[in-house]
């Protein structure tokens, strides 16, 4: 379950309307903004494809230029592969049959 | 109420982002502390792309568990990107290669072997062919991603022990054409300021680069730059293509690709005709030339510029812009308090690539944009380790370590005298560059071959025709890799290595900065350092050809261990020895220096005392740069002294446009450019294999401009045929406001034989540089059907 620190920079005139978004990811503590249209925030998601996915939907956003990833910490998922629970298999590495 | 672990990482995370904004957040900064307990964090760079990012690795119980910037690190100040992010997801992914493997027929199938005889094996072959042809009949093909000891290493067995000059390397494929801007432009390789002009700089003229996916954390701080001065900092996008980049532009100049040179001179025309250039600068520093030896004038230069009006110019480049368009641009870059230019493959990957390296360098010349804080002719490298081990560790078949030419004996003598062997050893022409060395392995002219760290089956322009070369049985060829490729497919021997943070050695960055990563983890199975492999390797060919010479190269390193005291042994004797009052002095940036420094060492930085202050960040500049003091031949602030240029002049060049190696026809109408796309890296070996990586972005896609799109009948998603006389394609469509009119894009990591586009682009190279011209050629585009189902492919 990944954990990372991100800053999220929108637009200037668009940050009150990011922060109201960004609201609606229960995955998102948002900790703070500035004047310069920095967000602090949290990512606390079940998978790294989610953490994906979420950093994704939010760079996509017209009113946001840029998702700066400060911090990532995935000790339960690296745990879990060192036990061998769970490989970084991803889809389709093999030739398709 | 008890906090839990999770607790206290979220909060290490938010206070972590916070930093970097001078933020305070109302949490005890003890959560820190906590969320630490078990974890070991050690420093290193970002092996990605060519910014440097300075990055931590997380360990816990050995295994590594997260990662994060380091804030005080001028490279990135903290920041890391999505690539960045997850690169040390693959260290222990079960694809890792652990055991050598060989099989002495290309069809037969691998047998795992043990290192003894997987080296013998080696040598015997090596020394085989070196019996047969000679050191013509060997070589080695490195990497922009190998650390500069192995490079080094490498290409010191190489010449001073097989006698061969064909050493070459993946960077004569992205960076050749920049080296040779660089050297004919400024005299001396390797830009002149550094990533701190981003902050000081007044206009970006960003031109050939998509750097908001190709350099993200440096597109972070020029958007940075952007927001905190939205009316007096001006960005200029210049690219066929609208990318990310332009997001942050205020103004696109798109043009037909390979009509650039004529929008430079055309620059150039309206700095010269409003008199926008810097007089007393040009006075001072420089000079005017058609040819080496053929100087010329301001006034002929003028001349040369009279058929460049932006009115032409615009015409040239396509009529998507207008010719004001093109004197708002001359004059902002002229007139900005600094003007820093940066660009990548654009104009490197180019016919002639040197040419638009020089005339970039020309409007910075002109207008006294040089040497200043915030103004620099800054050519972005694609890969971590391209300056530093390929073109200043002698890793391209001309260059010898310390930016020495093979064709001059003085040199050459030196680097012999280094390393204790005898004068003449070193042979005296240089090798094969890339194209023609695996032109030579087509003709099994070249008998054995090393290639160490890259793909070139997959990275090759018109990788067809070569493909056939590296499939012949009379081709003995050994790879050096941590994952399968599509190279490791044709080789006989393939060897595991240590990944990055499994070995330790140094990277150097675009801005001369070398930086260190240590050892923090064991490698997977009999994986090893390739420095470790070179001087086992070398030991047995010693044997073999019964060559004391050979002995000789490896002698000062013998007995060392090869974690730490062997890379540090062999980057003291290149450091101490071979760059000692070269242009890139790195005496001062010893490991025990490196290691305390946050983000390394900029070279040229003589004296550990001097590399404890970090550098140089400035080349050229009495008091900011050592070298220009002790070097210097007169009273003026700037003293360029480069290795070729003997004036000592900045030199302004007379360059036409030049169309492309091949432009459309009625036959093959569109133009084809590739490029790079943020979660992947090169062939994908790696980044295929990071789940998160791989479902942002599965597989290649054609890029259709909306205009050609309807016109060709082809709908989002919808396979498409790109055929050109070389190769062919069968991509899904992506029908998009990005390449102008007239041209398809498709980016080029996709490893799957119906989407790997450098079976289609052409291998048409610069005659100075050597690198081939991938961002242009004549395709057909056709639809084949509606949207298919596919499926991502790493081999």
């Amino acid at each position: 379950m990944p954990i990372s620190g991100v800053i999220i920079t929108s637009t200037p005139e668009h940050l009150d309307e990011v922060l109201s978004e960004l609201q609606q990811f229960p995955q998102v503590e948002v900790h703070g903004a500035d004047e310069k249209a920095n967000i602090v925030a949290v990512l606390d998601t079940t998978s790294s494809e989610e953490m994906e996915t979420i950093i994704d939907r939010i760079n996509k956003d017209e009113k946001v230029l840029n998702v700066g990833v400060t911090y990532l910490n995935t000790e339960d998922e690296a745990e879990q592969m060192a036990q061998g629970e769970k490989l970084p298999k991803p889809f389709g590495f093999r030739k398709p049959q | 109420m008890a906090q839990s672990r999770r607790d206290f990482i979220k909060k290490a995370a938010a206070l972590s982002a916070a930093s970097y904004l001078g933020m305070s957040l109302p949490i005890d900064p003890r959560n820190i502390a906590r969320a630490n307990e078990g974890v070991i964090w050690h420093r290193g760079s970002c092996r990605l792309c060519g910014v440097g990012c300075r990055v931590e690795l997380g360990v816990k119980d050995g295994t590594p568990m997260g990662i994060r910037g380091v804030a005080e690190s001028r490279t990135n100040f903290g920041y890391i990107c999505m690539k960045g992010m997850h690169f040390w997801k693959c260290m222990r992914h079960p694809d890792r290669l652990t055991k050598p493997l060989y099989r002495k027929k290309k069809t037969d199938k691998f047998q795992e072997i043990s290192w003894d005889k997987a080296l013998d094996i080696a040598a015997t072959e090596f020394a085989t062919a070196h019996k047969e042809g000679g050191g013509r009949a060997v070589a080695y093909y490195g990497s922009g991603q190998a650390l500069t000891e192995e490079t080094y290493f490498f290409q010191k067995i190489m010449r001073a022990g097989l006698q061969s000059n064909n050493v070459e390397g993946n960077p004569r494929l992205c960076m050749a054409s920049a080296v040779g801007g660089y050297l004919t432009s400024f005299g001396a390789d390797e830009p002149i300021g550094s990533y701190s002009d981003l902050e000081k700089a007044h206009c970006f003229f960003i031109v050939g680069s998509n750097t908001a996916e190709a350099h993200p954390v440096l597109f972070r701080r020029i958007m940075r730059r952007k927001l905190d001065n939205p009316d007096t900092v001006k960005v200029i996008n210049v690219d066929p293509r609208i990318s990310q980049t332009s997001r942050i532009a205020d103004i696109h100049l798109q043009f037909k690709p390979g009509t650039d040179l004529a929008l430079l001179n055309a620059m150039a025309h309206v700095i010269v005709e409003e008199k926008l250039y810097d007089e007393k600068f040009l006075k001072n520093y420089a000079t005017f030339r058609k040819g080496k030896n053929v100087a010329t004038s301001f006034a002929d230069f003028k001349a040369h510029l009279a058929q460049y009006t932006p009115e032409a110019a615009a015409k040239k480049c396509g009529g998507s812009f207008t010719a004001d368009d093109l004197r708002t641009v001359a004059r902002w870059f002229a007139t900005s308090k600094g003007t820093m230019s940066l660009w990548s493959m654009g104009l490197n990957q180019r016919k002639q690539g040197v040419w638009a390296n020089n005339l970039m360098h020309n409007l910075h010349i002109l207008t006294g944009q040089l040497l200043k804080d915030g103004a620099d002719s800054l050519s972005l490298t694609g890969q971590p380790n391209a300056c530093g081990g390929v073109r200043e560790g002698g890793g391209l078949c001309h260059i010898l370590p310390g930016h020495r030419l093979v064709v001059k004996e003085k040199l050459r003598n030196e680097v012999e005298a280094a390393w204790g062997v005898p004068a003449g050893r070193i042979p005296p022409k240089p090798g094969l560059h890339t194209m023609a060395m695996f032109s030579a392995i087509n003709e099994a002219k070249i008998k054995a071959i090393w290639i160490n760290c890259t793909s070139p089956v997959q990275s090759l322009p018109n990788c067809n025709l070569y493909n056939k070369g590296m499939d012949r049985e009379d081709v003995f060829i050994v790879t050096t890799d941590i994952f399968p490729t599509l190279t490791t497919q044709k080789s006989n021997l393939v060897l595991p290595t240590s990944f990055h943070f499994e070995k330790t050695g140094v990277f150097g960055c675009t801005e001369r900065r070398s930086q260190i990563t240590k050892k923090a983890i064991d490698s997977p199975g009999d994986a090893m350092p390739e420095v470790w492999i070179i001087r086992e390797w070398a030991r047995k060919l010693a044997e073999k050809m019964n060559d004391p010479v050979i002995t000789q190269c490896i002698v000062p390193f013998d007995g060392l261990e090869e974690d730490y005291e062997l890379p540090m042994a062999i980057w003291n004797e290149y450091t101490q020895k071979l760059t000692a009052k070269r242009d890139n002095d790195l005496r001062g940036a010893t490991y025990e220096v490196l290691e305390q420094m946050a983000d390394g060492v900029q070279w040229p930085a003589p004296t550990a005392e001097y590399a404890l202050t970090g550098g140089t960040v400035k080349k050229f500049v009495k008091g900011r740069d050592p070298m220009a003091d002790t070097e210097s031949k007169n009273d003026l602030p700037y003293q360029f002294y480069g290795p070729a240029h003997a004036d000592r002049t900045l030199w302004i060049w007379h360059r036409d446009q030049a169309d492309p190696d091949e432009i459309p026809d009625a036959e093959y109408p569109f133009y084809l450019s590739t490029g790079r796309i943020i979660d992947h890296w090169h062939t994908m070996s790696m980044t295929g294999r990071i789940p998160e990586l791989l479902r942002a972005n599965p597989y290649a896609y054609v890029e259709v401009n909306p205009k050609d799109a309807e016109r060709l009948g082809i709908k989002p998603g919808d396979m498409v045929e790109v055929k050109s006389r070389r190769g062919v394609n069968q991509l899904p469509a992506k029908v998009y406001e990005g390449p102008i009119e007239g041209m398809v894009f498709v980016y080029w990591h996709d490893q799957h034989k119906d989407r790997m586009i450098n079976k289609v682009t052409k291998d048409a190279i610069d005659p100075g540089s050597k690198e081939p011209e991938f961002k242009i050629c004549a395709v057909q585009i056709k639809r084949l059907s509606g949207p298919q189902p596919l499926r991502p492919y790493i081999v």
